[in-house]
């Protein structure tokens, strides 16, 4: 009973945290952020554990597999502009990659942070689902991981613009491969925001970003 | 609706195939990876008629925050972890991410404007 109240809660917060972005479009409202804030803050107000929460929850998480083999479609339905790009797009998402995972892991190494955590970081510029699924691969903790993905994807958004503004990035190709690589699925909004091709570029970039990711972490970590 | 969710059985199948194979291989790849990238194969060979799985894969993938809201709840069970020095991995995630956004965007300016130039070349020449 539990399970289905807090299932349906997820829902109903889920919809007006969008209504509210949709509404302010301010990048640290993103739906991700306030809903889990809310969420958060209902289970310690009625005393509930996470634990209780995930009988219904879990059902949501189930449907993160499927959610990433549909991320062929927008890959599929982009092809053109993938194959216009194709070697820009495969080396700033390729050299992408090992920058972000690179850099997280040795910033954390270098700050001495727990090796869970160290290990959390590493996936943490591709999208949620794909993240969670290396962490666990690599013995990170997943759930530690989508948070990181939250907080690259939302800074990602926010400075992101102001970072091309100032360094004069303004073709759609260097915009788009910047919030795709960088900032997965929230930079990707952002993309659409500025322009359609800028979103389209930016979507095939957060998909080549996850594929590179799943196949070099496991290489990152022999090293 | 019942198309949706016959579309999103499908996913579910490639996604259970993907995490086979990941088993039976022993790769260190997660299983949802490879079904997307067979997915794109199927789709890239027409073997799967885009319209068969659009409807689920666009349902799943416009509310895919959805999805993983009950993984981000989890962070309340870790909150000891960003107190001392867990709180400089935020740092290090912001950092980490705005080189990778520079690095990036660099190489796509950079590919976008030479095209351009060389564009102009061949219309000048």
């Amino acid at each position: 009973m539990i399970g289905v109240s807090l299932l349906i809660w997820t829902i109903v917060v889920y919809i007006a945290m969008r209504k509210l972005y949709a509404r302010f479009y301010f990048p640290l409202l993103v739906p991700v952020a306030t809903s889990t804030v809310v969420i958060i803050m209902t289970l310690s107000l009625f005393h509930l554990s996470y634990d209780q929460y995930m009988i219904g929850g879990k059902w949501l998480v189930h449907l993160l597999g499927p959610a990433v083999v549909a991320l062929a479609l927008p890959l599929y339905q982009h092809r053109h502009t993938l194959k216009q790009f194709l070697w820009p797009l495969l080396c700033s998402t390729f050299f992408g990659t090992i920058i972000g995972m690179g850099s997280g892991l040795l910033f954390a190494r270098l700050f001495h942070l727990p090796e869970k955590i160290v290990r959390s970081i590493i996936p943490k510029s591709v999208t949620s689902p794909v993240a969670m699924d290396i962490a666990k691969l690599i013995d990170g903790i997943p759930t530690l991981a989508a948070v990181y993905v939250m907080i690259a994807g939302i800074f990602g958004a926010m400075f992101g613009p102001i970072l091309f503004q100032r360094l004069h990035i303004t073709t759609a190709l260097g915009i788009g491969s910047g919030l795709g690589a960088a900032s997965h699925g929230i930079g990707t909004a952002k993309a659409l925001e500025i322009g359609r091709k800028e979103a389209a570029i930016s979507s095939v970039a957060m998909t080549l970003s996850a594929i590179f990711a799943s196949l070099l972490c496991p290489l990152l970590l022999l090293l | 609706m019942g198309i949706t969710v016959i579309q999103i059985g499908g996913l579910y199948m490639l996604y259970m195939i993907g995490s086979f194979i990941q088993q039976l291989l022993h790769i260190p790849i997660p299983g949802s990876m490879i079904g997307m990238l067979l997915l794109f194969l199927l789709l890239m060979t027409g073997i799967v008629k885009e319209k068969w799985i659009s409807r689920g894969a666009n349902m799943l993938l416009s509310h895919l925050t959805l999805l993983f809201i009950p993984a981000t709840v989890g962070v309340m069970d870790y909150v000891e972890l960003f107190s001392g020095r867990g709180i400089w991995s935020i740092v290090i995630v912001i950092v980490s991410t705005m080189m990778v956004m520079l690095f990036a965007g660099f190489i796509g300016q950079w590919a976008q404007t030479r095209e351009q130039k060389r564009v102009r070349e061949v219309k000048g020449a």
